[in-house]
């Protein structure tokens, strides 16, 4: 069991360590991330002042905003590394050690995601700190803190499901945008589910993308931890029939692998 | 107990289901994406042979023979539709993870080792994937960064290594957890003649020091000669030939080469089978096709002209061998690519057969007495 997980930590390890390495990438996010905190709370400040109903005050808003990006933002995209395993055959070598390869998959994706995610997170917390002059509760943010990478891991493992496909399909790239449409629709990405159509908020509860970003952005909201708990059991629960799902899309995707030359 | 033989095919048989396009109009396509038309692919057909432990093979053929399949089948890394293989006792496609703590593999088109790192990150990683104790793990990575003379480039980033470093790397890559099995697909592809030639000498030493069974594919002949004893040849996914190269070479060598440096300015042999390859000055060489005379007409010949100051009869190079080997499977054969042809073939050791020589020995004391 101790040697297992050490296989697992190991993956972890080497990907943060390629994470530190290229540091381009993080640097854009947090670019990308400032200009769109930027461009939605003058969008909600316009809002507001136009006198348009807002069921939320637009410092609120802003971080409801920053929390769902900062957990967009930091899950990384595992469905292109698979993706571009596959198709350039490197999967071969991937296949040939004696580890599980989607727990090797997503081992590197927490690698990733510790390196980035807390940067990302100090980000999110100073822009929208800055931009509305507000601070939620401290413990608030110190129990959204761990919900939100968790939720990151969920939609972790969700690529990964996506990036399975590319066994069948070679280019995941369709599927991926629709999914992740889908996410930002019925995850509530740029505001919360309460505001949107009846159809949205009566499917939404049956995908797990409220409780990977609406849900945790929504205890910002509320300045109180009432929910947390629920949340984590929720979460805990998506993740488990995502692992089931994911084992057997594995079963099916390695029986129906196509390696062509050398 | 240890299984009597490393590996075993019995009629593995695989083949692929590729799209196969109507046509270019937007029609076609439209039909091709709502309802594709497609078509089985025989890569491996009924495929059977046996490895014993320790033995060193040349798994060869021609493009799309089959090769890499039987490799990745035997990786456990693609799935036969049927047939059986047994590696090392184990089922691959059912006992893969327990296979892999003894298999090594190296796919020269492919890389294990993480780009952006440098190698000993990728080695401290796979020390903890096959669970190589710690004292064990930096003995192993010191003695093989100093077998591969690997030392100064541990903490380079991948990217920055030529690919004879980093094929070098793939190769300690592979044999950290000290594997009793190793596949090479094309471990030399790409390389100069003098990296070829180290790592063709490194795996020697290797498996001759531990005992490690190698199966190995390539185009180059020279990675065949240097490394392996055996050679197996397939073509359209079917067994061609299995034996040693010494008798691949008996069986279908219909030819020598036999280069004489003579006393006689442009020495030319107008001999029925003897062709002229190059004659200037004092050198002359010849193709000498076996079926229709012998090499000892050829210097009976040549001593008649003058004395013969030199000799040298080299073997056909075993790209002639191998494609004399394609030419006389023809239904098998067909529609292959013996892109052997076009690898290049480094000097095959002189050799001269003891009863040629004697004769050569016997007639030079002649002349001199004379």
């Amino acid at each position: 069991m101790k040697s297992r997980a050490s296989k697992y930590a190991a993956f972890l390890r080497i990907s943060f360590a390629l994470a530190r390495r290229s540091r381009g990438d993080l640097y854009g996010r947090v670019v990308f991330f400032v200009v769109i905190l930027g461009v939605f709370s003058s969008l909600w400040t316009a809002v507001a002042e136009a006198g348009m109903p807002l069921a939320l005050e637009p410092r609120a808003m802003v971080w409801y905003l920053a929390i769902t990006e900062w957990i967009v933002l930091s899950a990384p995209p595992l469905h292109f590394d698979i993706q571009e395993a596959v198709r350039r055959g490197d999967i071969v070598c991937q296949l040939g050690r004696p580890v599980s390869w989607v727990g090797g998959v997503f081992a590197e994706g927490l690698g990733m995601l510790i390196a980035r995610a807390p940067i990302l997170f100090v980000t999110a917390c100073a822009c929208a700190g800055l931009i509305t002059g507000w601070m939620p509760p401290l413990r608030v943010i110190a129990v959204v803190a761990p919900l939100g990478i968790a939720a990151c891991a969920l939609i972790m493992a969700l690529w990964i499901g996506i990036g399975l496909l590319a066994f069948w399909l070679g280019d995941v790239g369709p599927v991926s945008w629709v999914w992740q449409k889908l996410m930002f629709v019925f995850g509530g990405l740029l505001m919360p589910i309460d505001l949107y159509p009846g159809f949205v908020r009566a499917v939404a509860p049956f995908t797990p993308f409220p409780s990977v970003l609406a849900r945790p952005a929504s205890l910002v909201l509320q300045g109180s931890n009432a929910g947390a708990a629920s949340l984590g059991l929720n979460l805990l629960g998506w993740a488990a029939l995502t692992a089931l799902v994911l084992t057997f899309l594995f079963r099916r995707a390695a029986g129906a692998l196509t390696v062509n030359g050398g | 107990m240890a299984p009597p033989t490393a590996v075993q095919l019995d009629r593995l048989t695989k083949s692929f289901r590729v799209r196969r396009p109507r046509g270019v109009g937007i029609v076609s396509r439209l039909r091709d994406f709502v309802r594709p038309q497609t078509r089985d692919v025989l890569a491996v057909d009924a495929l059977s042979f046996s490895i014993r432990h320790g033995e060193r093979v040349a798994f060869i053929g021609p493009n799309g023979a089959g090769k890499s399949t039987t490799l990745k089948m035997l990786a456990g890394i693609l799935h036969p539709d049927s047939g059986e293989a047994r590696v090392l006792g184990l089922v691959p496609s059912r006992q893969r993870r327990e296979l892999a703590f003894q298999l090594g593999t190296v796919f020269g088109q492919r890389s294990q080792l993480w780009y952006q790192l440098p190698p000993r990150d990728t080695f401290e990683l796979l020390g903890r994937v096959y669970e190589i104790d710690g004292a064990t793990h930096r003995r192993r990575i010191r003695s093989l960064t100093g077998l591969f003379e690997l030392e100064p480039f541990l903490e380079t980033p991948v990217r920055q290594l030529s690919l004879g470093e980093r094929m070098r790397c793939e190769i300690v890559a592979s044999l950290l957890h000290g594997p009793r099995l190793l596949f090479l697909d094309e471990p030399t592809i790409g390389l100069d003649v003098s990296a070829k030639a180290t790592i063709q000498a490194l795996l020697r030493a290797e498996s001759d020091r531990d005992g490690v069974t190698l199966l190995l594919t390539s185009h180059d002949t020279g990675d065949m000669e240097k490394i392996c004893d055996r050679v197996i040849v397939i073509s359209g996914g079917r067994l061609l030939w299995d034996g040693s190269i010494a008798a691949l070479r008996r069986q279908y060598l219909t030819s020598k080469r036999v280069t004489i440096w003579s006393e006689t300015e442009r020495l030319q042999l107008a001999i029925p089978g003897v062709r002229v390859i190059t004659s200037a000055g004092y050198r002359a060489e010849f193709d000498v096709a076996l079926d229709v005379t012998t090499v000892g007409h050829v210097v009976d010949a040549a001593l008649k002209q003058g004395s013969v100051r030199d000799l040298a009869i080299e073997d056909a190079p075993l790209d002639a061998v191998i494609r004399a080997l394609y030419a006389s499977k023809p239904d098998i054969a067909a529609g292959a690519k013996p892109d052997l042809a076009a690898s290049v073939k480094p000097n095959v050791a002189e050799r001269v057969k003891p009863d040629v020589a004697a004769g050569l020995q016997a007639r030079s004391e002649e002349r001199t007495a004379s």
